[in-house]
């Protein structure tokens, strides 16, 4: 019946509140200071709340709240000293165990407490700007355990040391460690840090400089960036374990750059196991691991970058130089186009697709594809290569791939016009010579280019399509019209090609034969009865001949060119003929002539012709006889023209001479165009301008400008200033 | 909770009450029902055997506050004084309860009068300020009467007895008021107070070349990154607005007034968060002309500015109050017939542009009248004149409202803030206030 008793005690205070009796307060506290102890000593199963939640409320509705406060801050003081006490008795590991209990047991004590006190921590806490309740057992709890001399620095000791077990593999409570860790975050940040956070980010420098100290001296690249990896795996574990997240990029950081920061110039150098070797050895793995390791700290990734560049730029270099590979153009583009696809293979899965890592790519190519002047030509030899023959294995959409890689390459090349220059040729000779695989691949190239570098890049191409469509139409018409009065002559086939769109070769025309000539002038007579103020020249020199012809009894047909047939015609009606006889007769240009009878009498399995003497050379004075002795397997014999695919060193000369002659008009435009909008400008600039407007076809050469606009100059379409002799002036 | 079953049992001096568990629960933990049920408490059934609680308070209170948790809405029968239930709610620790179930968010077209409030201060009121958390603050000549929400009196503020230009809210639980200087004496100034205690914690000083000078303090605003503004008049033509850091209380900066301009006399400050400018508008009848000027105090420039120097004087066009508004970018004013007039803030030299809204007030001026105010909260723009306050609203700015308490006269000031509206009348010392029912608990 204590309860009674006590309500009774309460009445009767509560009946006096008019004149407070002296020792209300005192009783008052002695009941609520008797409940903390209870509460402290795990008691609190006798106490009312409701009692006791009223009589700190009349304590602080009677002005006593500066005792109720100051007697909680002293009892609570002398119970924590205890507790302090208490838990520095705890032995060896006894001691975080012990630290971790008492502190659960303050904590719901505190809760308790401040339930009994929550009307002084609604009113009176706030009016007079005093420490809240929970807030203050906090404190209390900070001030006398955890900064009491005996306990702190054997709780950062004890920390330190089960991280350090930890690391070096053993197994720890880490409940409790999560929950010291979490004790001191809840004393506020900053007891976190100084307590255990600070500390351990010191001693994680020490050991991990001297760890990887040990690790460069005795791994290889790889297995140090595993162990380095495993490393940082393991520490971010450990923070969201037991520690607090914030500490994450502080510990990370100390490993970043004890492990990888401090040793990353050694890690890319070294030796047969370093970057180089990663990526000639395609470790995709490996590399995937530097990189996300690398891009942990700064400059990381600018390292692997420069020794990739200048990786790829020496091999490069070697590869486009090698006098071995220039003698195959095919294989030479081929082995460009493996090489960035390997590197871009490793870029893709390992450098995960990063931009910087694919322009330096790029820009290494473009640095060593035009350290070959010849690359524009092998890059079109081998597009030539792959639409004759490409379709044969390829499907379609490898050919479409394949022509993106390839322009890719094309992107590379600084003398872009040259390329153009090459594959016009290479498409002329396709589209005439019939020997294209594929329409869709070469208008879908065509198409390529033309994103790529404009309309003005492709028309000219693309007349040559049209030409090839309309002469197809006009031979149709052709046939309707005359074809009946030609049936017996030889049938014709024309290829009407508009001058300018094409490769212009110098028409070396050559006596045709009379039968041909018939049957030619009556087509021009047709074409030009349609087509009025046209003019047409025989490009006898492109074109191709099938020939009918008895070797004894065997009856065979003889695939050749326009030169050939001449030169066979004139076997019509003698067996025996001198050089200088055919020359007269067929008037074809001598080197083209000795050309043409080499592939029909030197090559072995199609002499149709019989050479005295036998010798590999023409000579002037030899003679040839009709070898009727000529046997083969096949019916229809084809007989090529030893033609040397890749061109020849005066040829070559040639068609440089042409380009750098087309590039004088454009180069002209360009200066026009820009000084019609500056009007004045002076020389440096109109270097710099020219330079830029045509870069996307070629690079201009600054000598070859001055001369353009000398030339200008003296065609008065600029002028030089009066005054200052380096500006030029537009003159409309 | 650790209660077993769902009902539970209260003795309230002696009358019992039961309910659930539930309706208890709605108290939240940091109530004393929350702490009584909470699991460290382990309840022991008293001597009878039954799980009874005795709670030693006013009963019929009680039932107030049950039925308050119950659902949601507070129904005060007239018998019980609201001060009484207020003691016992926070006794509870539901004081927040009834705070928020008495009146919801501010709505200017929902407005009812709860309360007026009649002051014992001699003379004029001279501003009403609304407080954060729904208290007021009300100067009269050089008093300033501080009230809580519950419209409880606290001690009242003096700064040495002058008299109180303006008063502003620094937080819920202090107050800045400025006041004229004392003649020879160097006091005056402006002092920062505790609202609920009204002690001195704080003195604002003028510097002018490393000395401190004796001066008014006149209007007074805070911008947002806690600074305080006041326009300042000094003894020896310092004229201007003052800058305060309000965290260390140091003067930080001040902007002298430019010749044939005027700040130090200023009537109105207010600080635009968008723009990082501070509006500073003297009005007729402080000055014969009106001034309205943006400065910036970065670059220590006057980046925009008004006024009717030069223009005909007719009292029809006699701006009395000018307030900005961010959102549209232009500054509203007010004549003494409350026409409302507007200022494009983007345009350099701008003329009032005047709404024709009909002058119902004109012809019909009561004998004491009071010159117009305006406030402007959450896209509602409110203007009092006589013993009416118009709300108007939408782009154009359509009366939707008018409030009037016809007792005590005309309105002299009016101050929105803590979802509440006060009005402070010029004829009897009284304050209304006005407040928004909060909706019902089921919709």
């Amino acid at each position: 019946m204590s309860g009674a008793k006590k309500r009774n005690f309460q009445i009767e205070a509560f009946k006096h509140r008019v004149v407070v009796d002296p020792k209300y307060a005192e009783k008052t506290w002695k009941i609520l200071e008797h409940a903390i102890h209870e509460i402290y000593n795990h008691n609190a199963s006798g106490l009312s709340f409701e009692e006791l939640y009223r009589n700190a409320y009349n304590m602080v509705l009677h002005k006593f709240g500066e005792k109720l406060y100051s007697g909680l801050v002293s009892t609570m003081t002398s119970h924590l000293e205890e507790i302090a006490k208490s838990i520095e008795a705890a032995q060896g590991s006894m001691f975080l165990e012990e630290l971790n209990q008492k502190w659960t047991e303050h904590n719901k004590a505190l809760q308790m407490i401040r339930d009994i006190l929550m009307y002084m921590d609604r009113t009176f806490i706030p009016s007079t700007h005093k420490t809240p309740v929970h807030e203050l057992g906090l404190n209390l709890w900070r001030d006398n355990i955890i900064h009491y001399n005996k306990i702190q620095t054997r709780l950062k000791d004890t920390l330190l040391e089960l991280v350090q077990h930890e690391r070096t593999g053993d197994v720890i409570n880490r409940g409790l460690m999560r929950n010291t860790t979490k004790m001191l975050m809840d004393l506020g940040p900053k007891v976190y840090e100084e307590n255990f956070e600070k500390p351990f980010l010191e001693v994680s420098v020490d050991f991990y400089r001297v760890e990887s100290q040990q690790y460069i001296e005795h791994c290889d690249c790889a297995d140090y960036l595993k162990k380095a990896e495993k490393r940082l795996n393991e520490e971010i574990e450990r923070v969201s374990h037991y520690l607090d997240v914030k500490s994450e990029a502080k510990i990370t950081s100390v490993v970043e750059k004890e492990m990888i920061e401090c040793h990353m110039q050694r890690l890319v150098h070294m030796e047969n196991s370093g970057l180089i070797s990663m990526i000639v050895d395609e470790k995709f793995v490996d590399l995937g691991r530097m990189y996300s390791l690398f891009l942990r700290v700064p400059n990381g990734l600018t390292i692997i970058k420069d020794v990739m560049t200048s990786h790829i730029r020496e091999t490069g270099k070697d590869l486009v130089t090698d006098p071995e590979r220039l003698k195959d153009p095919v294989n030479f583009v081929q082995e460009l186009l493996d090489k960035r696809d390997r590197l871009d293979k490793i870029i893709h899965l390992a450098f995960n697709n990063d931009k910087t890592f694919q322009n330096a790519l790029n820009s290494s190519f473009e640095y060593f594809i035009n350290l070959n002047p010849r690359s524009p030509e092998f890059i079109s030899l081998f597009v030539d290569d792959k639409l004759r023959n490409g379709l044969k294995k390829d499907k379609e959409e490898d050919i479409e791939t394949l022509l993106d890689k390839v322009m890719m390459l094309f992107r590379y090349l600084q003398e872009k016009d040259v390329f153009e220059k090459y594959y016009k040729q290479h498409l002329a000779k396709r589209l005439l010579s019939q020997k294209t695989a594929s329409d869709d691949a070469e208008r879908s190239l065509i198409v390529k280019l033309k994103t790529e570098c404009g309309y003005q890049f492709t028309s000219k191409l693309e007349g040559m399509f049209t030409d090839i469509k309309t002469s197809h139409d006009t031979m149709q018409g052709f046939n309707a019209a005359v074809g009946a009065e030609i049936a017996d002559g030889p049938a014709l086939s024309v290829q009407v090609l508009t001058t300018g769109s094409w490769p212009t070769q110098s028409s070396s025309t050559c006596n045709l034969p009379p039968e041909i000539l018939g049957v030619c002038d009556k087509f021009r007579a047709f074409y030009l009865g349609t087509h009025t103020g046209r003019r047409l020249t025989w490009q006898t020199n492109m074109g191709t001949a099938v020939l009918s012809a008895k070797f004894g009894n065997a009856q065979k047909e003889l695939s050749v060119s326009t030169y050939q047939m001449c030169i066979l015609m004139l076997f019509n009606n003698v067996n025996c003929l001198s050089y200088k006889e055919i020359e007269q007769a067929t008037e074809i240009p001598s080197s083209d002539l000795k050309r043409c009878l080499q592939s029909l009498a030197c090559v072995k399995g199609k002499n149709v012709l019989r050479k005295e003497p036998m010798s590999k050379d023409i000579a002037d004075d030899d003679a040839f006889f009709f070898n009727d002795k000529f046997t083969t397997k096949l019916y229809r014999v084809k007989i090529g023209t030893v033609v040397a695919q890749k061109e020849s060193e005066p040829e070559k000369q040639e068609t440089r001479q042409r380009v750098e002659e087309d590039r004088k008009p454009q180069i002209e435009a360009a200066i026009v165009r820009i000084m019609k909008s500056r009007r004045v400008l002076d020389h440096n600039n109109i270097v710099a301008e020219v330079t830029k407007q045509l870069q996307s076809r070629f690079l201009p050469n600054p000598v070859v400008i001055k001369k353009r606009i000398e030339s200008l100059i003296e065609r008065e379409f600029l002028e030089r200033d009066k005054t200052d002799r380096k500006l030029y002036r537009y003159l409309a | 909770m650790g209660i077993q079953k769902d009902s539970v049992r209260f003795n309230v001096s002696g009358r019992i009450f039961e309910t659930t568990a539930t309706t208890i629960a709605n108290a939240g933990r940091n109530s004393l029902f929350g702490a009584m049920f909470d699991d460290n408490w382990d309840l022991q059934p008293n001597a009878t055997g039954t799980t009874e609680h005795f709670i030693d308070r006013n009963s019929d209170c009680f039932a107030v506050l049950l039925d308050l948790l119950r659902i949601g809405e507070l129904h005060v029968p007239p018998n019980i004084p609201e001060k009484l239930l207020y003691r016992e709610a926070l006794f509870y620790g539901l004081l927040d309860h009834v705070r928020s179930a008495k009146w919801g968010p501010f709505d200017g077209n929902k407005l009812h009068l709860s309360q007026s409030i009649t002051g014992r201060a001699p003379g004029d009121g001279t501003a009403i300020r609304a407080g954060p958390d729904g208290g007021c603050c009300v100067a009269h000549g050089s008093m300033v009467h501080v009230y809580d929400w519950m419209l409880e009196e606290h001690p009242p503020i003096t700064l040495d007895y002058q008299r109180v230009n303006d008063v502003i809210w620094a937080d819920s639980k202090s107050i800045v008021i400025s006041a004229c200087e004392r003649l020879g004496r160097g006091e005056g100034g402006m002092g920062l107070f505790s609202a609920s205690t009204g002690e001195l914690r704080y003195k604002f000083h003028v510097t002018h070349e490393n000395q401190v000078k004796s001066y008014t303090a006149g209007a007074l605003s805070f911008s947002s990154d806690y600074k305080l503004f006041s326009s300042c008049k000094g003894r020896s033509n310092e004229y201007g607005i003052g800058v305060w850091d309000q965290v260390t209380g140091k003067q930080i900066d001040f902007f002298y007034e430019p010749p044939g301009w005027s700040l130090g006399d200023a009537d109105r400050l207010q600080w635009l968060h968008g723009t990082n400018c501070l509006l500073v508008a003297t009005l007729f009848p402080r000055k014969d002309n009106c001034y309205v000027s943006l400065l910036d105090f970065r670059d220590k420039s006057m980046v925009w500015s008004w006024s009717d120097i030069g223009a005909p004087i007719t009292d029809e066009r006699r701006v009395r109050d000018a307030i900005a508004m961010e959102d549209t970018n232009s500054i509203c004013v007010v004549n003494e017939y409350e026409d409302l007039g507007f200022m494009d803030l983007r345009f350099a030299a701008g003329s009032v542009r005047w709404s024709s809204r009909s002058r119902l007030m004109k012809g019909k001026m009561p004998d004491e009248p009071c010159y117009p105010k305006l406030a402007l909260h959450e896209g509602q723009l409110f203007s009092s004149m006589n013993d009416s306050i118009s709300v108007f609203c939408g782009p154009d700015w359509v009366l939707t409202s008018r409030l009037r308490n016809s007792y005590g006269g005309s309105i002299c000031d009016f101050s929105i803030g803590g979802d509440r509206l006060f009005s402070l009348h010029s004829e009897e010392n009284v304050f209304d206030i006005w407040e928004t029912q909060p909706p019902p608990p089921i919709m």
